[in-house]
């Protein structure tokens, strides 16, 4: 049901104008925990002086310009760049921090990153999304990432691994596992029969995986891997590391249907069925 | 034509498949294998879960192939015998409501010696999946997993109504075996619903296609043979955890057409298709030369994106058909094929002359309608000359029957 509120929004909209949108994010390190409470070191971009688990989501309309201050408060350097953007990076050495600019033409979904040691820092956590969007409705925003918990130490302390030997044994949406990702409203699609609801999907992680809709098949507005990708309608969508999908689902039931990861590898969580990239989209009349 | 595959349920449905929009009702049995039977390549045997047409058919790789009509009122039911654990059916793709889904905490699990009833309308035509979702990472790959493929809703040898016309197809479902996930605790533990699982980690070392593997991939089922200038539709379906990247030879002119059940905005000559868990995608290969060689399957690690298998499909591609001969045994003949201008029909024994008679290009376009009356034994003239050089379909196509044939005009 479409409300007052909903209107006004869609007016506001439709006759914005492009602005230059202000952020600043914080390089901190911690560790995440995860559904069985396993906890490992991580590293990610914060909206505050605070440790979360989950990078924040950056949205801009297109046209609008990004002013990005970002600050480095871990003990050593780091870069940032824009996957698919920018081919170029920022460094910002400990304790510093650097303003950063950018326009975005193209509506669609891009990954900021720390690109340093490639591909440690981004697999330690340090990727998050910009959402550009060219439309008002209803949208939702999948962060998906797996994680090797036995890896985060020896990585964080230089230790080298072997890239070809990569197992995870954790597997998350914006930093939640099943069943977590249901409370997570910034996931987990809920809409009406008939709405436009917008899923943006970034893989910051590894692996490759293969997103799943139960009850509907959704179109592919946009996709940073291939623009041969746009206008398919399909019900799982392969997205691989650092790229971006935006997908239109346009529900014509009602229904409470399961979304998840076809690597059923990947809907399991340090070996325990169904840990892992599982939730469910709620669709009412 | 030619139909490859080995399972077919409701045979009954390519039979009377001629007729649109018809209620179907068919019965899979769910069970479980409580001694290794199902054997390797290499002699290894397993245990497996399953899905049979009768009780005492043992469990094999794949299940049964299901097809409808789009259009059709599916009334798919299943007979749980495993002796433990709960099954169910989830229609993959399909988007059936939400009851229907096979999902059991959101639909509804079948415990043992239990039926239950999986009602809906064959939506687009295209290709599609099956499998149990109890357990799913456990019980897709002990073996309960198969195709699911709905055609038009006249039955016909067109991807789609209005889609390409082919002469052949083949569907080949990729697939992973580790045998530690096939131990006996593991297939006969009766998985109490709700409860958490231990999965162990998954070390595949069998890379199959319909169940097949390394040697024994030299067979009709997972071999493509056809001839020059056929139109030959292939089906790819991924219910593995692996990746699939499927490399025609050039030969093959491929085409990638659709995807999950719906056409692509626009068909992508390519030799290389990708497919990842879950995916179907749809390809037709239009040969132009003898040829005789294989399709390449690679099978790639989601984590490591590195190749762990190559299988090798067998491709025998013969010369031209002996299209330009009277095929007497059929029920229309068309002569002179090839044909400068007019083409003649002959019909024999057809059971419905009310029904159309069109001329399709190599994409399913219609390009030429038949207007004058049918009778038994009569011979029609068709104009072929508006029609540019190059393979066309002649379709019959009524009540009764579905006749097609195909022709060159030079």
């Amino acid at each position: 049901m479409k409300s007052f509120a909903g209107i006004v929004v869609l007016i506001l909209g439709l006759s914005s104008y492009a602005a230059t949108v202000e952020e600043k994010i914080y390089i901190l390190s911690d560790s995440m925990t995860c559904v069985d409470n396993t906890t490992f070191p991580y590293r990610t971009f914060n909206d505050f002086n605070a440790f979360s688990q989950n990078n924040p989501i950056l949205q801009l309309n297109q046209d609008d310009s990004l002013s990005l201050w970002v600050v480095n408060f871990d003990s050593i350097d780091h870069n940032f760049q824009i996957e698919d953007y920018a081919s170029t990076f920022e460094t910002i050495p400990a304790g510093d921090s650097v303003l950063v600019g950018y326009k975005f033409v193209n509506a669609g979904g891009y990954i900021y990153h720390d690109p340093l040691n490639a591909p440690t820092n981004q697999y330690l956590g340090l990727a998050g999304m910009i959402i550009v969007k060219d439309h008002s409705h209803d949208s939702f925003y999948w962060n998906i990432k797996e994680h090797d918990s036995t890896w985060n130490d020896n990585l964080l302390h230089n230790v080298a691994v072997d890239w070809t030997t990569y197992e995870p044994d954790f597997f998350t949406i914006n930093g939640n596992s099943n069943p977590d990702i249901n409370a997570d409203p910034l996931a987990r699609i809920v809409g009406n029969v008939g709405d436009t609801l917008i899923l943006y999907m970034s893989n910051t992680g590894n692996s490759v995986h293969s997103m799943h809709l139960h009850g509907y098949h959704a179109t592919i507005l946009y996709s940073s891997k291939s623009a041969l990708e746009v206008g398919r309608e399909k019900d799982t969508f392969p997205i691989h590391p650092m790229q971006s999908l935006v997908l239109r689902i346009v529900p014509d039931k009602e229904g409470e249907y399961p979304v998840h990861d076809h690597n059923l590898v990947a809907v399991t969580g340090n070996n325990l069925y169904a840990n892992g990239m599982f939730m469910t989209m709620l669709i009412s009349p | 034509m030619s139909f490859q595959f080995r399972h077919i349920v409701l045979g009954m449905l390519f039979l009377a498949s001629f007729a649109r929009a018809q209620v179907t009702t068919n019965l899979l049995y769910s069970k479980m294998d409580f001694f290794a039977q199902h054997e390797l390549y290499d002699g290894n045997v397993i245990r497996l879960m399953g899905y049979t047409e009768l009780i005492g058919t043992p469990i094999d790789l794949p299940s049964p192939v299901l097809i409808y009509n789009e259009g059709d009122s599916v009334d798919l039911g299943m007979h749980n015998f495993s002796q433990a654990a709960h099954h169910t059916i989830h229609l993959h793709g399909l988007d059936v409501d939400q009851a229907t889904d096979g999902v059991p905490h959101l639909s509804f699990s079948i415990p043992h010696d239990s039926v239950g009833h999986y009602q809906f309308i064959a939506p687009h035509a295209g290709t599609y999946l099956y499998h149990c979702h109890v357990v799913s990472t456990l019980h897709v790959q002990a073996g309960m997993y198969g195709l699911l493929i709905v055609r038009p809703p006249d039955g016909g040898n067109t991807t789609w109504d209005g889609g390409y016309a082919f002469d052949s197809e083949n569907a080949w479902l990729f697939s992973e075996i580790d045998t530690n996930w096939h131990q006996n605790d593991i297939i006969n533990d009766p998985y109490v619903p709700g409860s958490t699982v231990e999965i162990l980690d998954y070390v595949p070392q069998y890379f199959m296609i319909n169940g097949k593997t390394e040697t024994q991939l030299s067979n009709p089922e997972t071999s493509i043979e056809g001839s020059v200038n056929d139109a030959i539709y292939m089906r790819l379906a991924n219910i593995g955890n692996y990746g699939n990247r499927v490399i025609f030879p050039a030969s093959l002119n491929a085409q990638l057409i659709d995807s999950d059940g719906r056409p692509l905005p626009s068909a992508i000559n390519t030799d290389t298709v990708e497919l990842y868990p879950g995916e179907r995608y749809g390809v037709l290969l239009s040969p132009d030369t003898e040829f005789t060689g294989n399709v390449d399957v690679e099978y790639i690690n989601m984590n490591t994106q590195l190749v762990e298998s190559t299988q090798e499909a067998p491709v025998t591609i013969s010369g031209f058909n002996t299209i330009n001969q009277w095929e007497v045994e059929q029920e229309m003949i068309v002569y002179p094929n090839p044909t400068q201008n007019d083409l003649n029909v002959v019909f024999n024994g057809l059971k419905d002359y009310n029904g159309t008679l069109k001329i399709m290009d190599v994409n399913g376009k219609t390009v030429l309608v038949n207007n004058e009356n049918l009778n038994e034994n009569s011979t029609l003239s068709l104009n072929t000359a508006s029609l540019d050089k190059g393979v066309y379909f002649i379709q019959y196509l009524s009540s009764y029957d579905n006749l097609l044939k195909k022709f060159v005009r030079q």
